[in-house]
């Protein structure tokens, strides 16, 4: 339990150096060199980690829809968006907009059931919650 | 500030979208297989972006520090630590706990000007912000939402 607290943990802690740092890269090489060598060298470790452990199946993309292998394309403009958003607003504002966003179009694809999601109702909390958020970043501004 | 937000919220949307994507391919492949994979596209988009927006100054890295070229492992780390947290709490005490801890970051990070940031001065206003925000994380969380839909919202392979 307190392990994986501990992972968790860490896990938010390096998504956020992540931001940071490749917002001190893209100051000194440019924002797109920055997203390309460091995904270059993340494709390069994680690539090593599949050769030794082998949990799946690289080959397995035959059999997924060719619109959420994609998906990956999408780190490009995530990095761009992001450090540029670093270097305007700093780190605290960009994270709560970027979390807001991302657990209200989560949120929207569930409950609409897209990209074959299965639907789920949201009831009060859900929005309780949603608006908590934009509350906290609201006060942020006062 | 506006276009800040809006940038930022763009990625997240982005993110939402990418996590439900490497679940999909995550159910064929695995989920080491899926960040190689996710990780190679998003070093291609990346090199095609750089290469029309910045043409030959791509390659123009005399300012890379050592360090630069072994932050992509940052990512890799985010991995193994979600994989391994989801496993023993589940996902939605687990997905909590890390947007807890990214927010919590990003405010240490802006009062301490680490890495060159601009240093922003600590607010009481900021860390109330924080605390409204994460109290929202966990009624979002927790308010009695049907498991399936959490399950689709962890496990993101690239960030």
């Amino acid at each position: 339990m307190f392990r994986g607290i501990v992972f968790a943990f860490l896990g938010g802690a390096c998504i956020t150096l992540q931001g940071v740092a490749n917002s001190r890269i893209s100051h000194d090489i440019g924002t797109w060199q920055a997203a390309t060598v460091t995904q270059l060298t993340g494709f390069i470790m994680a690539l090593m980690i599949y050769l030794f452990v082998r949990d799946g199946d690289l080959g397995g993309f035959r059999k997924v829809k060719p619109l959420y292998l994609a998906g990956g394309a999408f780190g490009s403009v995530i990095i761009f968006s992001e450090v540029t958003a670093i270097q305007t607003i700093g780190v605290t504002f960009t994270i709560s907009a970027l979390l807001i966003a991302q657990l209200l179009v989560t949120f929207l694809i569930d409950r609409f059931g897209w990209f074959g999601t299965t639907k789920s109702k949201m009831g009060a909390p859900q929005f309780i919650g949603l608006a908590m958020m934009i509350g906290g970043v609201l006060i942020m501004k006062l | 500030m506006l276009i800040g937000l809006l940038l930022a919220a763009f990625a997240g949307m982005m993110v939402a979208l990418q996590t439900i994507f490497n679940n999909r391919t995550d159910v064929h492949m695995g989920s080491w297989a899926t960040t190689t994979w996710v990780l190679f596209m998003g070093f291609v988009a990346s090199l095609a972006c750089s290469l029309i927006f910045e043409g030959s100054r791509t390659f123009n890295l005399q300012q890379m520090q050592p360090w630069y070229w072994f932050s992509g492992l940052i990512g890799v780390g985010v991995v193994i630590c979600l994989v391994l947290g989801i496993k023993i709490l589940g996902p939605t005490f687990s997905v909590s706990v890390t947007l807890t801890a990214q927010l919590g970051f990003a405010l240490l990070f802006d009062s301490l000007g680490w890495l060159g940031l601009e240093k922003v001065a600590f607010d009481w206003k900021q860390l109330a912000g924080v605390v409204v925000i994460v109290a929202g994380i966990y009624v979002f969380k927790f308010g009695g939402k049907k498991k399936s839909a959490e399950a689709v919202q962890s496990a993101s392979a690239a960030n």
